[in-house]
């Protein structure tokens, strides 16, 4: 019998098993509790710590039997031909305004309801929305990513418009309809540092003459840590659209699409989250800030925005 | 071969002989309180790991601070996020010796003096605590209970929850000492 490399392994293993134990002392000790089982793979938490960074979505969810309300806020434009100190910088008016309940159902899936104004000349929204955790990431790298999968439907209450090419041009109750589907993928690189990226696709049932139902958009965000309680946070959205449609539509009207981009601060004292931010976006809601931002950063079409969360746990055990 | 199948006998041998006085607890529980007039906090870990030399009469319990386990799953997130900062001490540890005489072959109840180091958010501090220790037919349980300021171990309350979390904490152990087998 040939002594093979496992035989090998083993006779090292007792021997290194030996020398270690016959020293004295604590180290005994610490030896025998090393050699007790891990505890596996660990889920990574608060990849985000927030459910949206500015425009987009993040993988979080809320946790089970804990309620989040939320209230989302855009200004008018700071700088350009609609701000200056005249607009008050943009304070005077409000572009957009979103409030929304979120509650879990498991530690994986939640629900939402909400109500936003709406930017466009589609308003008065209701959006009920589902968000599902497929996959979490491990601190082993096990699972080196999460994955979540988000839906709403956007339910728009504006009255019908009489412009035929109007976008809110309603002739029966499904025209109202919006869908929004995304997959969020994202990894939690180190402690402080997040990102996350969005394919979404966005069905709206009617939309203004020539403008697309269906649209394909890839979203990316990224949040960094400053400290312990405050975090850098950005989002970008690319919308691909079809380029006929998009000559005709900023034809028509002088105005043009922009992709959003938002920059904000996020602060945390347990319980509420605080953001402050910047985005050309005019719009809160994903059927809206993704296909029809028409304001740009360059020309001073940004604006101030906030959002403050706040959950409340019903967990009674 | 045989001379491999020797040392491998020699080295068990050696093995279980040294390993005979120590007890291990792959289940041991840790929990602590805190309680202020706004809310009470309690976290438990039922993972903790503990090893007892029945001989020299060292302990050490060690707890993985992702597996306390809370009501509230937000507060699980914000206790390894914003305060034990987990990602950068992942452990909690106990280190001390039993300074009284104990015969852990005779069955009984007794009531222990514990010394040592404790290890938490990466600051070490002496701790000394009463531990209540029960043998009953070779089975080896022990329990002990002691407070600990959270200043002590530089765990900052901004002042924002200053009201909600409490100066010193309850800090409770429980083991179960299984005869180590290998």
């Amino acid at each position: 019998m040939r002594l093979t490399p496992l035989y090998l392994r083993i006779l090292l293993l007792s021997l290194f098993a030996t020398m270690t134990l016959s020293s004295f002392g604590q180290d005994d000790l610490e030896k025998a509790l090393s050699a007790a089982p891990s505890p596996g793979h660990q889920k990574v938490s608060a990849t985000f710590k927030s459910t949206k960074l500015i425009n987009g979505h993040t993988n979080e969810t809320i946790y089970k039997n804990e309620l989040e309300f939320k209230v989302d806020h855009r200004f008018g434009d700071i700088a350009g031909s609609q701000g200056g100190i005249k607009q008050f910088f943009g304070l005077d008016n409000s572009t957009d305004i979103r409030i929304g309940f979120e509650y879990g159902i498991s530690d994986r899936l939640s629900i939402g309801l909400a109500r936003a104004k709406g930017a466009t000349n589609v308003q008065q929204l209701y959006e009920g929305s589902i968000k599902y955790r497929l996959l979490e990431q491990t601190t082993d790298d096990y699972i080196p990513i999460a994955i979540t999968l988000f839906g709403s439907n956007t339910i728009a209450a504006v009255s019908a418009s009489e412009d035929p090419a109007s976008a809110a041009a309603y002739h029966s109750f499904k025209d109202r309809m919006n869908y929004v589907s995304q997959i969020i993928i994202a990894r939690k690189f180190t402690d402080g540092i997040s990102f996350t990226l969005t394919p979404s696709y966005i069905h709206r049932n009617l939309t203004a003459f020539r403008d697309q139902n269906d649209l394909f958009a890839l979203g990316a965000g990224a949040r960094a840590k400053i400290s312990k309680r405050m975090a850098v946070v950005i989002d970008y959205f690319i919308p691909f659209r079809n380029s006929a449609d998009k000559a005709y539509l900023q034809g028509i009207n002088g105005t043009k699409f922009y992709n959003p981009l938002g920059i904000g601060l996020e602060m945390e004292t347990g319980g509420h989250i605080f953001h402050l931010n910047f985005t050309n976006a005019a719009a809160i809601e994903e059927m809206q800030f993704i296909p029809q931002t028409t304001s740009s950063w360059l020309k001073g079409q940004y604006r101030w925005g906030f959002s403050i969360s706040r959950r409340f746990s019903f967990n009674k055990k | 071969m045989k001379t491999i199948y020797f040392i491998l006998l020699i080295s068990f041998a050696g093995l279980s002989a040294k390993a005979q006085s120590i007890l291990l607890s792959k289940n041991a529980t840790v929990s602590f309180f805190s309680s202020t007039v706004v809310e009470d906090i309690e976290g438990k870990s039922s993972t903790a790991n503990s090893a007892l030399d029945s001989k020299t009469g060292n302990i050490i319990f060690k707890v993985m601070n992702t597996s306390f386990q809370f009501k509230k799953k937000l507060m699980q997130e914000h206790f390894n996020e914003n305060y034990m900062e987990s990602a950068t001490y992942p452990f909690s540890e106990f280190k001390g010796k039993i300074i009284d005489p104990v015969d852990f072959s005779k069955d009984g109840s007794y009531t222990v003096s514990v010394e040592g180091t404790l290890n938490i958010h990466g600051v070490t501090k002496i701790c000394q605590s009463k531990l209540n220790l029960v043998i009953e037919k070779g089975i080896i349980s022990a329990k002990s209970v002691f407070r600990i300021k959270i200043a002590d171990y530089k765990i900052k309350v901004p002042s924002i929850v200053f009201k909600n979390i409490a100066e010193s904490v309850e800090v409770r152990v429980s083991a179960v000492y299984q005869p180590k087998t290998i």
